[in-house]
């Protein structure tokens, strides 16, 4: 009789590294803290905010991106999933986490007394500017902490309750009928669970978290923008723990057929990024009008005067576009653990690195010559590392808390037989 | 056994009743062996007459110049661009559903992709009599011909989102059709083997290009049916979204907006799967085809209709929001005067969008409304005047009071030939379904055969002893071919 490996023991190894990223991101902060948070010049304070704000909301968005996965293939009715279904719940546990530390941050910065980020959230520049009066009843205080507290909170609950009902079967085997009201119970919450995503990833959260550190320049591709940036690292994610896992000789339902549809999801939406990327930029670059072209100017500056971002501008669309496709596209590529792993790390920074030219720009501007300028990213991306280690961290735990495979669930011989 | 393929007893079948090989032929077949009935004579010949009218229409303009058309205001093209983006957006479920429901391995596609593709040909053969006739003087089409030549400056302009339209829908006809016609070729065969009388045996043998249902023609089948879709899935997006650039481009507000390509395409895919529906509601009913085109298919489709017009939804609500956002005086009007405003002239289209496309679809959150086939019908009907709508809004309520005040022009009607010219092309459309329907399979017979050892009542009654199998034992004798 085969026996397979159901429960998942975390490796001594496994913890030390967790926990030395960690270690890594705190010391960073600490370092980025004295060079920089700790001075009493605002815009260096706000370096080191920009920091903390672009790396907590990245790493939020992208684990909640894997709850959206979870629930889109739910929606609809997606077999080839389940064999590592237990591993996207597992990543999906860091929301809570990282969404509690974001919204400390965000609300430090809309409370604070710096306001180089949100300038909206600064009285003395919305009198002084016409623009941010007229979006003063959207982008305000009250709206910021409720709106966000509550989309917080509504994906930490919809995501527990997504994750309980996949747990709630775990040491009961479900009849045809049974199986049939499960599926339809996991449909409705993966919907609801959607709408949220509609109202939040899709469109207003975005605009208030990011966009509005633009305060004056606005985008309407600029959420949909946003959600692609993370799904496609979310995928990233579930691919590489699993083949960490199958690695360790975990999951062995899960073979490269299922690596496979993973790769081809990150190579159809890094090409559905590179897509979004080309309209938003092209329809601005073409119709030429000031107040939108200053998000890029910035970002390219001029022929005389080029924006010290070039290189990572360029360099965002050489990972997350030209990589994928050149390396992506071929079968053979999406089914080997060393180039997949190879591919979920480049793409993973590649879109930290989109998000860092969504970030900064705007809060290293001089505000007499307009200038912008690149600070020393290495600790930035420290930060980020401590990041991964947390989510090393949650994800272990919480795998190695439940069964690994949802034995009883109605499509998990469908996952067996899976043939891509 | 090695076990190639299981499907959960949870999900119902995709073939209804225990069919054979041969009985799949003898249904589908059927149909384009019977004589035509006389509800097809009635029909066909009520789309040719509007056809007529439509190549009467088309000549008055040719031979009196587009003035016909009373195009001496910018906002007299409204009619003539809004019925253009329509049926350029129906034509696109079929390559959604050949191509893009191909590579996320969609069993359901099988029964639907065949009247869908070949609707998706015919609606852009529609959509292309616009570009062409709304040159006006038609006979120097051959301009937007990038060669070299003898006109000095009048060379193509490779700036222009209109030009990209003449390549992407050209190279988005060619892909479709061929990948029409390549599913076509087992099933002509089967119509030319079963054939009796010699004009068949002549019509469907050269038509069939010789396919003798080899392995090895088999085998390049599947291999060309995965090259074309690859290639025609990124041709679903660029289609509508170098459509969507040709209002985007522009400086003109309520039309330069990033948002609008991806959010075309949703609204491209809504429609044409809107147009769907609205054909295979009455095609499975007349051509008994309801076991191969269940209510299991409808519901899918609905599905995808509920989902799609909640995107364009967000889209719309999106474009709402920024553009009070923005604080741009110009985009607020377009927005809150020129659409929102209800008692502004053209305020209640916006309304009829909002309501066509937004808010109705949002029924079928309802499972016994999207299985209920008269109101599917009546739904798709109302997602296509919708969508009509959402053009006529975006063209008409943008242009009609732009930046100058002195060009305002709140009076606009189409003339007659206009209109003569649009229910030409709907006669077009149902011309071509008709003898589609009539001579060709709706339904992909030889793909079916491949699912009835997949997803059918037979396959599922044979696979029911797996479903109560233990995962242990399931795993030992099925799992080890399959890596596990």
């Amino acid at each position: 009789m085969t026996t397979l490996k159901e429960q998942f023991v975390i490796p001594k190894r496994y913890n030390t590294w967790s926990m030395a990223l960690m270690g890594v991101g705190i010391l960073c902060l600490i370092i980025l803290f004295i060079t920089h948070g700790a001075k009493s010049d605002q815009r260096e304070q706000a370096r080191f905010w920009a920091s903390l704000l672009q790396n907590s909301v990245y790493f939020l968005l992208m684990t909640n991106a894997v709850m959206f996965f979870i629930c889109a293939t739910t929606l609809a009715w997606g077999g080839f999933q389940i064999s590592f279904r237990r591993v996207s719940e597992a990543i999906s546990t860091a929301v809570p986490v990282i969404g509690v530390i974001s919204v400390i941050i965000m609300l430090v910065l809309v409370f604070g007394n710096n306001h180089i980020i949100y300038q909206w959230a600064d009285p003395n520049q919305v009198k002084a500017s016409h623009v941010l009066q007229t979006k003063s009843p959207f982008l305000n205080k009250g709206f910021f902490t409720v709106w966000t507290l509550v989309i917080v909170s509504l994906w930490w609950l919809i995501g527990a309750k997504v994750r309980n009902l996949s747990r709630s079967i775990d040491d009961k085997s479900l009849t045809v009928e049974q199986g049939k009201n499960f599926t339809w119970t996991n449909t409705v919450w993966a919907a609801i669970y959607l709408v949220v995503f509609a109202l939040s990833v899709m469109s207003t959260i975005p605009w208030l978290w990011l966009m509005s550190i633009d305060a004056h320049w606005y985008s309407t591709m600029y959420s949909w923008y946003t959600w692609v940036s993370t799904f496609v690292p979310g995928c990233a994610l579930i691919a590489i723990f699993i083949i960490y896992l199958k690695n360790q000789g975990y999951l062995e339902l899960t073979n490269e057929e299922h690596l496979h549809d993973l790769g081809k999801f990150m190579f159809a939406f890094s090409i559905f990024w590179t897509y979004l990327w080309f309209s938003q930029y092209m329809l601005i670059w073409y119709s030429n009008q000031p107040e939108e072209t200053t998000y890029f100017i910035d970002r390219l500056g001029s022929r005389q005067n080029p924006s010290p971002y070039k290189g990572i501008f360029f360099l965002n669309l050489v990972i997350n576009f030209v990589a994928p496709i050149l390396i992506l596209m071929k079968r053979g590529s999406k089914r080997h653990y060393a180039t997949m792993t190879f591919m979920c790390v480049l793409l993973i920074f590649g879109h930290w690195l989109d998000f860092f030219q969504m970030v900064f720009p705007a809060v290293m501007k001089d505000p007499v010559t307009g200038q912008t300028h690149v600070p020393f990213m290495l600790f930035d991306f420290g930060i980020g590392l401590g990041f991964v280690g947390l989510i090393m961290f949650l994800t272990g735990r919480s795998l190695s808390k439940y069964p690994m495979i949802i034995r009883h669930h109605p499509f998990i011989k469908e996952s067996i037989i899976h043939h891509t | 056994m090695a076990l190639l393929r299981y499907e959960s007893q949870v999900r119902a079948p995709l073939i209804e009743g225990t069919k054979t090989y041969h009985q799949v032929t003898e249904d589908i077949c059927r149909p384009v062996e019977a004589r035509p009935t006389r509800l097809w004579w009635m029909g066909f010949s009520f789309s040719v007459l509007l056809l007529c009218f439509g190549i009467l229409s088309v000549t008055m303009e040719v031979i009196y110049g587009v003035g016909q058309w009373n195009l001496n205001k910018t906002v007299g093209w409204g009619w003539d661009i809004t019925n253009f983006v329509w049926w350029i957006g129906i034509g696109h479920a079929g390559t959604l559903i050949s191509a893009i429901l191909l590579l996320f391995r969609q069993g359901w596609r099988t029964g639907v992709n065949r009247a869908a593709e070949a609707m998706t040909i015919f609606a852009v053969i529609c959509a292309g009599q616009f570009p062409i006739w709304h040159m006006g003087r038609v006979w120097m089409g051959f301009f937007v011909l990038p060669y070299p030549n003898t006109r000095g400056p009048v060379w193509p302009n490779f700036n222009s989102a209109l030009l990209w339209d003449v390549f992407a829908i050209s190279t988005y006809f060619t892909v479709s059709l061929l990948f029409w016609y390549s599913g076509l070729l087992p099933d002509l065969a089967s119509l030319r083997d079963r054939a009796r009388l010699k004009w068949r045996k002549m019509f469907y043998g050269v038509a069939a290009f010789g396919w003798s249902g080899s392995t090895k023609h088999w085998q390049r089948f599947e291999i060309l049916a995965l090259v074309l879709a690859g290639l025609s899935t990124p041709l679903v997006l660029s289609v509508h979204t170098i459509v969507s650039f040709d209002f985007a481009t522009s400086v003109v507000p309520g039309w330069h907006t990033t948002i609008f390509p991806p959010y075309f395409v949703a609204g491209a895919i809504f429609s044409g799967f809107a147009m769907v529906q609205t054909l295979l509601v009455v095609t499975r009913k007349v051509l008994g085809l309801e076991e191969y085109i269940t209510i299991e298919h409808i519901e899918v489709m609905n599905k995808i209709i509920i989902l799609t017009g909640s995107i364009v939804g967000i889209a719309y609500l999106t474009e709402l929001f920024v553009a009070w956002y923005s604080a741009n005086p110009y985009e607020n009007f377009a927005f809150l005067q020129n659409r929102v405003n209800i008692n502004s002239p053209y305020g209640w289209s916006y309304y009829i969008m909002m309501g066509c496309n937004v808010l109705s679809p949002q029924i079928f959150w309802i499972r016994k409304m999207r299985r209920n086939l008269v109101l599917t019908f009546f739904m798709s009907i109302l997602v296509n005047i919708g969508m009509w709508f959402e053009r006529f809004v975006i063209i008409v309520t943008s242009v009609y009071r732009e930046y100058l005040p002195s060009a305002w022009s709140t009076y606009y009607r189409p003339t007659v030939w206009e209109v003569g010219f649009y229910l030409g092309t709907v006669g077009l459309f149902f011309t071509c379904y008709f003898l589609f329907a009539k001579f060709f399979p709706v339904v992909a017979a030889a793909e079916i055969k491949h699912l009835l050892k997949k997803s059918s009542d037979g396959f599922k009654h044979k696979m029911g002893e797996l479903e109560s199998e233990s995962m242990e034992a399931f795993v030992e004798r099925h799992g080890h071919d399959h890596g596990a």
